[in-house]
């Protein structure tokens, strides 16, 4: 990646405290256009937090957010969405008494119509969702109107995909993505992640599995105790090396700054 | 056998839809009712039964909305009384004219129901809380502004009467105003949730708010318009009432929280938010009216009424578990 562009996203020493503890004590994390970051840590390192933070759901005490090199101020996810980056949630965040089509186009339903009440344009509304359900391999014979209800949670996890596919994110950020999913529906999420990056689109994924973190990531970001302790490239990835960081049994800056 | 089994298959497919149960209990009471009295099922007294349901239906709609986002509303009785005592005490007190003091009792109606959507979104009370206290607040206000005594709602513009009390006889049939109303808002509202995107937003908001924060949907927003929306709908409900029966009674309208929330709810929306029907709602509204009719048509003292009622809520929601229940294994 050659200097002079822009990151796509970087977030400049976040800080996060909930009355007097610290969650996040002053991280910094860049992603390039084009990039598959996975995020690393044990419980409580400060993953999720710094996730929810990059998509709008929480807000740092103090740091910054640059989008292409402009800082940014998130006042909720609809101002991430709106820059490019979807965040696909552990429970997969799906309205379970609501269909497969209205679930992918939840707050961002096509309308034809201009008067004062938004109509949905259901014609396309489920077309799109039919293709999508055919993009992202969904074998089972699902339509538009099946309740998520009627999924497993593979599937589940498919829509929010399809979802991100659909509106074009730049950043999709994942919050253990293969969690609590079988074998196949793991290497139908790995594969999306790696389409995604053949897309030009950017990931950022937490994961408490190495392997899946081995498979697909340009580079291994490990946060422990709420301080970003390695920044590791692919080519230096090993998982011992990377568990014994989680674990604090080594020194990850000085790795970080070998790399 | 394979008859036995087509029928069965017909009637799994007619109850996996939520409004056959309150649409099968309709028929069968009213099955019931006329066998005993065939008069339940003539022109007068339909037409006399549906004169009565657009003043607590138009109030179900409005809280089939409120409870498919996950709240509900205890005050509209309240508001259903105090917004026509406010307009009508403006009328014969002040001499405004009509139209500018219904236009002060709506204003009045929805400041409640923006105070009640406020409360439980921003400060983060349960509407249920909220909702019993703006009921007292409101029904006491009601109660010191007019010291228990009606206004007279009669004499004012011929228009305007129409419009609310108005009736059309076509043949033996009588059809009220008001009917056209509740069906006028019950087709739109059915519309709204099932074809707009505020519709979408209201299911989302009450099936999983979270996630529908993460769309970027602004939950507080959907469910604060529905509270305004719910005080309007039961202050107009009010001033039909009101200007049907030529008084505005400060006691008017009490109970019909917990009915409008019963005919909500026995026609398949949840209590818990995320599954709402419009066409349900109707229903039940029909159904619990219809109750209330016929049990007095086949001789059963109306002091009963509300145990017939307390039983088909029973029924329905039994039923409706005992679906959920054997869907889910």
């Amino acid at each position: 990646m050659s200097e002079s562009t822009a990151p796509l996203v970087e977030m400049l020493g976040i800080v996060r405290e909930y009355g007097k503890v610290q969650a996040l004590g002053g991280v910094d994390l860049a992603v390039q256009p084009g990039e598959i970051v996975t995020l690393l840590g044990d419980n409580g390192a400060g993953k999720s937090t710094l996730i929810k933070i990059l998509s709008g759901a929480d807000r740092p005490t103090s740091g910054e957010i640059r989008i292409r090199g402009n800082a940014m101020r998130f006042r909720s996810t609809r101002d991430a969405i709106a820059l490019g980056i979807e965040t696909i949630y552990q429970d997969s965040a799906l309205v379970e008494q609501l269909s497969i089509g209205r679930n992918l186009f939840l707050g961002r339903e096509p309308s034809k119509s201009r008067g004062p009440v938004h109509w949905m344009d259901r014609t396309q509304m489920d077309q799109v969702t039919e293709e999508l359900l055919k993009r992202v391999g969904i074998s089972k014979k699902l339509s538009a109107h099946t309740p998520i209800t009627a999924l497993s949670g593979g599937e589940r996890q498919a829509i929010a995909i399809a979802r991100a596919m659909y509106f074009e994110a730049d950043l999709i950020v994942l919050d253990e993505p293969t969690n609590n999913l079988g074998v196949e529906e793991t290497h139908g999420v790995l594969r999306f992640i790696r389409e995604a990056r053949e897309a030009g689109r950017s990931c950022v994924f937490i994961t408490h599995n190495m392997h899946h973190a081995f498979q697909v990531a340009d580079r291994a970001v490990v946060l422990r105790l709420g301080k970003k302790v390695a920044d590791i490239p692919r080519s230096e990835m090993t998982v011992e090396r990377i568990e014994r960081i989680i674990m604090g049994l080594e020194d990850g800056e000085a790795v970080a700054s070998v790399g | 056998m394979t008859c036995l089994e087509t029928l069965r298959r017909i009637v799994d497919r007619v109850l996996a839809v939520r409004e056959s149960i309150p649409l099968v209990l309709l028929i069968a009471s009213s099955l019931g009712f006329y066998l005993v009295s065939p008069a339940f099922l003539s022109p007068m007294n339909l037409s006399n039964m549906f004169a009565f349901i657009p003043e607590l239906g138009i109030i179900a709609l409005g809280m089939t909305m409120l409870l498919t986002a996950g709240v509900f509303d205890l005050s509209v009785g309240a508001v259903f009384a105090f917004a026509p005592l406010l307009t009508y005490t403006i009328v014969n007190q002040v001499g405004i004219p009509l139209e500018l003091a219904m236009l002060v009792g709506f204003a009045a109606a929805m400041l409640i129901g923006l105070i009640n959507g406020l409360l439980v979104t921003k400060v983060g009370i349960s509407s249920f809380l909220v909702t019993l206290g703006m009921m007292l607040v409101v029904r006491g206000l009601g109660l010191y502004m007019s010291a228990g005594y009606p206004q007279k709602t009669l004499g004012g513009d011929p228009i305007i009467q129409t419009l609310l009390v108005g009736t059309v006889t076509i043949g033996p049939v009588t059809i009220y105003a008001g009917l056209l109303w509740f069906i006028g808002l019950a087709v739109f509202l059915h519309f709204l949730l099932r074809r707009a995107r505020f519709g979408n937003w209201v299911l989302a908001t009450g099936g999983n708010g979270k996630s529908a924060r993460a769309r970027g949907i602004n939950t507080d927003a959907v469910t604060i318009r529905l509270f305004v929306f719910m005080s309007f709908l039961a202050s107009f409900a009010g001033l039909i009432s009101a200007t049907r029966v030529g008084s505005a009674y400060p006691i008017a309208g009490d109970g019909y929280e917990l009915e409008t929330i019963a005919m909500a709810v026995v026609g398949g929306t949840s209590l818990f938010g995320g599954r709402g029907t419009i066409i349900g709602t109707v229903i039940g509204v029909i159904l619990i009216r219809s109750i209330r009719n016929g049990i007095i048509l086949i001789g059963v003292p109306g002091l009963a009424y509300n145990m017939f009622v307390g039983i088909i809520i029973l029924v329905a929601m039994s039923v409706q578990a005992l679906l959920e229940r054997r869907n889910a294994s």
